[in-house]
């Protein structure tokens, strides 16, 4: 039956061109929350390391606070369950989607509803935030460019304040 | 816009993606069916409210989750310190 299904994204996957500022939609992805009091418990389940500063990522791997990572990868992706470890890995792929907004002013847009100090938040850098009023977890994966993620119910909202904020930069 | 220094992300960050939490260093009492009614009460609705420095409990529930003590001053609003959960009273 599941291959009779359509799977239906929250919001159009064109790309919106709007003052040197490009707003798409990633392909589907896997996620996973991770989560344990010692990070060498999930490294040794994982195999691979984890940031450790609150705020960086390594890889797909972001560390968002003193015990929490969220695990990025290619639709489809399996992993450990955790089963019987002090650890918690939960998937929470369909949770969000992912918007990426690009370009010289990519920066200027996100800062229309987020509180962050852009020019101060490197390459490379993961965090959760706000825009506006909606929970976002923002990671800088270049200068020019920004990947937004966000829970698929606020998706709509998000991708036309960040649209008509790109229509608006003066 | 007020900043907030969060303990657990090292560096400031804006007051909406923080929330309050109400006074902090209040411990739950041991024994709970020991007390009487009135110790009880206390024990639940009965805040300091000081005009002054007040410590106090925030979460920064939009950035790393986790609850810290802050010593604000109530009359100013300026954020004296922040330090993580479990550390003695400043």
């Amino acid at each position: 039956m599941s291959e009779a299904l359509a799977r239906i994204d929250p919001v159009s996957g064109s790309a919106v061109f709007a003052n040197g500022v490009t707003l798409t939609l990633v392909e589907p992805m896997a996620r996973f929350s991770l989560r344990a009091r010692q990070p060498e418990a999930l490294e040794q389940l994982l195999g691979f390391k984890l940031p450790r500063k609150i705020g960086a990522s390594l890889d797909c791997a972001a560390c968002l606070g003193p015990d929490e990572w969220l695990l990025r990868a290619a639709a489809g992706t399996k992993i450990a369950s955790g089963s019987g470890q002090p650890v918690s890995i939960t998937e929470i792929s369909e949770r969000s989607v992912c918007l990426i907004v690009e370009g010289a002013r990519a920066a200027e847009v996100l800062a229309s509803g987020c509180p962050l100090d852009l020019d101060r938040f490197a390459v490379g850098r993961a965090t959760r935030t706000v825009f506006e009023t909606v929970e976002i977890i923002l990671l800088r994966t270049g200068e020019d460019r920004f990947q937004v993620e966000v829970w698929r119910s606020f998706a709509p909202w998000l991708r036309t304040a960040l649209e008509t904020a790109a229509l608006q930069l003066r | 816009m007020l900043l907030v220094h969060c303990p657990y992300c090292e560096e400031k960050r804006a007051e909406i993606e923080f929330a309050y939490a109400g006074e902090a260093h209040i411990a739950r009492p041991l024994d709970p069916a020991a007390m009487s009614d009135e110790d009880w009460a206390r024990y639940l609705f009965i805040r300091s409210n000081p005009r002054g420095r007040h410590h106090e409990r925030w979460r920064h529930i939009h950035g790393c989750g986790r609850f810290f003590n802050a010593v604000r001053d109530t009359v100013t609003d300026k954020f004296e310190v922040t330090y993580k959960a479990g550390e003695p009273r400043r």
